[in-house]
């Protein structure tokens, strides 16, 4: 039985009244050069070409976005929706941009629909009232609110799926780049990033050149110096930053600096059960972490680990701290390699 | 900057194992506020004897277990306050330290940290001094007396009947439901607190420290039994008013019963398991030698759990598919 997800409070309303702020390019970096725009009706090929020729890369996986589209005809896509929404607590880019320029993300995203070959698309909103904002500027794209649990996406796919659609989505930012290579010849060179966390003065959504180092970027922001912690990426997905000469990528998408690390003291599980609760795909997390821990796991034993899409709702709830996505990604290598782990 | 390095994920959702035990902890310490006005301090030197012993029962076994010296969590606090809980008032200062002592030490340590005992430890030391010393445990001053008991010394009484003593001898207990709810009456700790502990349980629930689902089966099918066989003579609404209100039943409900340690995982598990403990407490106490059944019940429930928890996982099929 498939659980619902994890519920994590979101922290940036105040993120988002402030929009996106412009950061000028480090002065080494070389002022990009345009190419020139689709003439005349784009069609597929000219789309694809002008994507391959701005170098636009999906903001979720780091994917070029010609590659992406590719593969989304390959497999007879029938609905391409605009992922804007973040589904992070600190994570406020896509939202951001589509606020910024929603006709943009909606053309980006028919532009990406014709080149793929969907004959439908959907404005994917963070919230209900995200909706009402793009009917209230007449923006000529169905709109639906992603859901508040994590994973959104997954279970954004998953409720149009059961409707019978191929559906697959593509970040508003990708979206809105595409429509920038498609009609105006430029190059994605940017992106939005959200710079959140107690150890910043100027938490907010910068617009940053890609490849510009983070120390770079945090101290426009204001970081403190004395901060203990930098990591890249979702509050769930992300992973920890050792070294800030670290460039900005597209899929930087969130930086959050804290004043001390966010250590979780690990117990014994407590059989609250709030893990299968969570897991969207239906793996039982407890049953694979009471299997590794009473010794090398019988592999046949470890149940639906190999549908896991590693979310790391099971790890956000637990409430002893058990690196259980971790553990059923261990699993599944397990049960994949008939290994130990 | 110094950075230093985590695993995510760096946010999470709902309680963490310390604040569901500091919750229950909160929960249990408003149970102190109404005795000690009404009696002086002898609950708080009481439930600061049982917590010391069982913290310093728990430094011992880590310093046994492990070479070191540590607590990790304030399970201990939580199950030296239970164990006051459910003693008398009157009861000698040694006798929950007593209690305390062979929850951490025997039902609790040998099995590992917290997370791993398979039974309720302050159940078990509440049964070990029930076994033990019955004559302490189940002597109770009559609360009617305006008495302020003292702070640590040997209390002199007069002896009080509890009314899960006389629902015992087939009695009506001369007191008013309603009394149960809120007043003082011969007992445990806990008993005629019936209001404040539905308090605790809601605090408990809301906060995801504990289940519901245990608690409520609990009620339901101890409810269910004492509308249908009831001890004393009398409508099987007042048979269940006086079942449910009398003794430490709604205290071991909320506060033992919703215990996930010991539970099984599932939520249909969990029903069954407070059902089976509900169906045992009503058993104990109309076979039973003591007025008092709640801790064996539990201890029983406990005892079946891992079988509810691995027929469950049998009936949803997690083995037959694990094999696919
Ligand atoms: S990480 Fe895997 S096991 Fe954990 S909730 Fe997500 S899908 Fe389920
Ligand atoms: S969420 Fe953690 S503590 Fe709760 S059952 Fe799952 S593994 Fe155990």
């Amino acid at each position: 039985m498939a659980g619902r997800g994890v519920k994590l409070e979101q922290d940036k309303k105040e993120i988002l009244k402030r929009g996106i702020h412009e950061l000028p390019a480090p002065e080494s970096f070389a002022v990009p050069s345009r190419f020139p725009p689709v003439k005349g009706e784009p069609d597929p090929k000219r789309i694809l070409r002008a994507a391959e020729a701005a170098g636009i890369r999906s903001e979720t996986d780091g994917v070029p976005l010609r590659d992406l589209l590719r593969s989304l005809a390959e497999q007879k896509t029938t609905l391409l929706a605009a992922r804007c929404f973040d589904d992070d607590p600190f994570a406020a880019g896509e939202q951001a941009v589509l606020r910024e320029s929603p006709e943009k993300v909606a053309d980006g995203l028919a532009l990406a629909a014709q080149a793929c070959g969907a004959e439908e698309t959907l404005i994917a909103a963070a919230s209900r009232a995200e909706v009402r904002l793009l009917s209230a500027r007449k923006i000529p794209a169905a709109a639906v609110a992603a859901g508040n649990r994590s994973p959104a996406d997954f279970f954004l796919l998953q409720s149009l799926r059961r409707s019978g659609k191929n559906a697959a989505l593509l970040g508003a930012q990708a979206c809105a780049a595409l429509s920038d290579a498609v009609r105006e010849g430029k190059p994605a060179v940017e992106a939005v990033v959200t710079v959140a966390g107690n150890a910043v003065s100027k938490p907010g959504n910068y617009r940053v050149r890609i490849g510009m180092p983070l120390s770079l970027l945090l101290e426009f922001c204001g970081a403190d110096r004395r901060a203990q912690f930098v990591s890249v990426g979702t509050a769930l997905g992300g992973h920890s930053v050792l070294n800030l000469n670290m460039p900005v990528g597209f899929s930087t998408r969130c930086i959050t600096v804290l004043k001390k690390p966010p250590l979780r003291r690990e117990f014994a599980c407590v059989r609250c059960g709030r893990c299968t609760t969570a897991c969207p795909v239906g793996v039982v997390p407890w049953l694979v972490h009471r299997e590794l821990e009473s010794g090398p796991p019988e592999p046949l034993l470890l149940f639906h680990v190999g549908e896991c899409i590693g979310c790391r709702a099971c790890s956000a709830v637990c409430p002893s701290g058990i690196d259980l996505a971790g553990e059923v990604r261990r699993a599944a290598l397990t049960k994949e390699g008939g290994r130990s782990v | 900057m110094i950075l230093r390095d985590a695993a995510p994920p760096f946010t999470r959702e709902g309680p963490c194992v310390r604040s569901m035990l500091g919750w229950t902890l909160f929960a249990l310490f408003i149970l102190l506020v109404v005795p000690t006005v009404r009696y002086g301090p002898r609950p708080v030197t009481m439930a600061c004897a049982a917590m010391l012993t069982c913290l310093l029962c728990e430094l011992l076994a880590n310093l046994l277990r492990t070479g070191r010296f540590f607590v990790t969590d304030p399970s201990p606090l939580v199950t030296g306050m239970v164990c006051v809980m459910l003693m008398p008032l009157n009861a000698p200062l040694w006798l929950p330290c007593a209690a305390g002592a062979f929850a951490i030490l025997i039902a609790k340590a040998p099995f590992g940290p917290f997370g791993r005992t398979p039974f309720n430890p302050a159940a078990a030391g509440v049964a070990f001094t029930a076994l033990c010393w019955p004559s302490l445990v189940f002597t109770y001053f009559d609360p009617s007396q305006p008495y302020v008991l003292p702070a640590f010394g040997p209390c002199v009484f007069r002896e009080g009947q509890s009314a899960a003593a006389v629902l015992k001898d087939g009695l009506k207990p001369d007191i008013l439901p309603l009394d149960l709810l809120w007043n003082p009456i011969a007992g445990p700790l806990a008993s005629g607190l019936a209001l404040v502990v539905a308090a605790g349980g809601l605090l408990l629930f809301l906060s995801g420290s504990a289940h519901w689902e245990p608690t409520a089966f609990f009620l339901g099918v101890t409810a269910l039994l004492a509308a249908l066989f009831p001890r004393i003579a009398c409508s099987p609404l007042t048979s269940v008013k006086y079942e449910l209100l009398s003794g430490s039943l709604l205290f071991c409900a909320v506060f033992m019963v919703s215990n996930p340690v010991c539970e099984p995982r599932s939520r249909t598990g969990r029903c069954i398991y407070g059902a089976l403990a509900g169906a045992l407490l009503m058993v104990f106490r109309y076979f039973g030698q003591y007025e008092q059944g709640a801790v064996f019940a539990v201890l029983a429930a406990d005892a079946v759990s891992p079988l509810l928890s691995a027929a469950v996982e049998h009936l949803r099929g997690w083995e037959a598919k694990a094999h696919e």
